[in-house]
């Protein structure tokens, strides 16, 4: 089996984000906003901070703290952006300034 | 992979088809060192609580958010994603070589990192005098607030980020970086990282989703 260098990988991740990016800028372009454009849009978010994080930042293999705290921002946020598009309404009343 | 002799306790070294065996970081360690981490974890707060920010805005004038990214240049968005993404790709290039000892193709990935850089900031500029052209100022409605409060902040964190390269660039002709010990190399590294991660999450938050 051919077996490709940690060095030679990252070429790959670079052609991966580059396609997600154009993805992405493409939707912004045509798409209308809906549950499942922000649930792709939410996705990719995950995907491209995660293949920076364990390829380029090098936390695959790193402390577990680290590599956990970092991967766990990419969980919380996409969630976010999902939240909001869901319950806006809740989020409104959760940060209504009182009086 | 196989332990080869240079200090066993962090460095392994990885079947490569380059000219030397890339040395790898062990299992179970911190890239760079425990300071830039500090500093990491303490801009990915900052830019947490911006995109808190941006979500509670975007809950309560959801009309302003839903017609602002398409106010906005897309092609200027999409041109900085590019940049920024292919920068870090450049860094770890970068760090990739310098663990091979291959430190002049080391140094011209860096540069290729600067270029980047430059390119993201001048494509910048351009987009904010696009914006002006159309009539677009920081007060415009709260979508544009928060599009200039997070763009901007992150517009300065490239800037100084790409000081800290041409540093690493100066750092490594004057031989201070090698396949065994890089880590100040590495430490710049995981901060440019940082700045590239923050983007991926500003892009769609601005420029695509309405």
């Amino acid at each position: 089996m051919l077996a490709i260098s940690s060095y030679k990988k990252k070429d790959l991740v670079w052609l991966a984000l580059m396609t997600m990016t154009l993805a992405s800028a493409l939707i912004a372009e045509s798409a209308e906003p809906s549950l499942w454009v922000t649930l792709a849009i939410a996705a990719t978010v995950m995907v491209k901070g995660r293949l920076v994080i364990s390829r380029f930042m090098e936390l695959h293999n790193a402390h577990a703290y680290v590599r956990f705290s970092m991967n766990f921002y990419f969980y919380v946020l996409p969630l976010m952006i999902l939240i909001v598009y869901l319950f806006p309404e809740f989020i409104a009343d959760l940060t209504r300034m009182s009086g | 992979m196989i332990n080869i002799g240079l200090n066993t306790s962090k460095w392994l070294a990885t079947g490569s088809t380059d000219s030397s065996p890339e040395l790898l970081p062990k299992a179970g360690r911190i890239p760079g060192n425990g300071a830039v981490w500090v500093g990491i974890y303490a801009e990915m707060t900052e830019f947490a609580l911006m995109f808190i920010i941006c979500f509670a805005a975007k809950a309560h004038y959801s009309e302003v958010f839903r017609e602002g990214p398409s106010q906005l240049n897309i092609l200027a968005g999409l041109l900085n994603t590019l940049a920024l993404l292919s920068s870090s790709y450049f860094v770890a290039k970068a760090v990739g070589c310098v663990r091979m000892n291959q430190v002049n193709k080391a140094v011209h990935w860096l540069w290729g990192t600067i270029a980047a850089a430059v390119f993201y900031l001048l494509v910048k500029a351009w987009e904010y005098q696009w914006n002006t052209e159309q009539g677009i100022e920081v007060d415009t409605n709260m979508f544009f607030t928060v599009y200039y409060y997070m763009t901007f902040n992150h517009f300065l964190h490239v800037a100084w980020g790409g000081g800290a390269i041409v540093w690493a660039i100066f750092r490594l002709k004057r031989g201070a970086y090698t396949p065994e010990n890089h880590e100040g190399l590495e430490a710049i590294a995981s901060y440019w990282h940082m700045i590239d991660l923050v983007w991926i999450i500003i892009f769609p938050l601005l420029y695509v989703l309405r």
